[in-house]
């Protein structure tokens, strides 16, 4: 990975980190959903300076439309029945899992290749999902049908019980 | 200056990391909900990371196929969980 790259790849990973960190923290629903945008920006500049292109475009859309989702005020709050012991221990559990991973990543060894795909990949990534996984590719379809037809029935069972 | 692997492993512990706090901390769970995307994005970034630096053999795009439905699976989740938590107002 030449400079140009890297300095692309460590500015798209600060904004990541940084949209990361406001969805965690930020108080309001329409400043969660900017963070989470933001996040999708970074994880895209990630990936297009990781030469994933394609992966890009698609995360751009899939976190916008994430975000636009947590921003709109429409929907109901759900009270956590878990209590704040709980909650504190999930916390450092995720900073306990942060240490345990950074070390790993660290410590580890890992085998290098070269890369002799593109910068966007489109002809050959779609020969991989529509080829060799096709399988998984009709899973995640299933698995967003399902997802779309759940919410739309919960969303109308709800309407008719008002 | 130059980014590898474990750089990139560094980022998608972050986000992994992040995405758990905010799913743990959150006291309304459709906001913990947001903490999906981002532990979906850490693990996708750690993918395409490997498909860049460490494949060799077989099909060396896996990595960024199953970053893309990852990336897709994190929307339809988001959408399912704000569907099923409903509209104001409609109770």
């Amino acid at each position: 990975m030449d400079s140009l790259h890297a300095i692309g790849f460590y500015v798209s990973s600060g904004v990541l980190l940084a949209g990361a960190l406001g969805v965690a923290l930020l108080p309001g629903r329409g400043q969660r959903g900017a963070a989470l945008g933001v996040a999708g920006l970074g994880l895209a500049g990630v990936f297009l300076f990781l030469s994933a292109g394609f992966a890009a475009g698609i995360a751009l859309l899939c976190y916008a439309g994430a975000a636009f989702l947590v921003a709109a005020p429409q929907y109901r709050s759900v009270e956590n029945v878990a209590s704040a012991t709980w909650r504190q221990l999930g916390a450092i559990g995720a900073a306990g899992l942060l240490a345990l991973l950074a070390y790993s990543a660290f410590r580890g060894d890992f085998a290098s290749a070269t890369f002799y795909g593109g910068a966007f990949g489109v002809a050959a990534l779609g020969r991989l999902m529509f080829a060799h996984d096709a399988l998984a590719v009709e899973a995640v379809a299933l698995l967003g049908l399902v997802a779309l037809g759940g919410a739309t029935a919960a969303w109308r069972a709800r309407e008719r019980g008002r | 200056m130059s980014a590898g692997l474990v750089q990139v492993f560094f980022v998608a512990a972050g986000l992994v990391a992040v995405g758990i706090f905010a799913a743990a901390w959150r006291r309304d769970l459709t906001a913990a909900l947001a903490g999906i995307p981002l532990m979906f994005g850490g693990a996708a970034v750690a993918l395409v990371g490997i498909a860049r630096f460490s494949a060799a053999g077989g099909p060396h795009l896996f990595g960024q196929g199953f970053a893309v439905l990852l990336a897709i699976s994190a929307l339809a989740l988001v959408a399912l969980g704000i569907g099923i938590s409903g509209r104001e107002g409609s109770r």
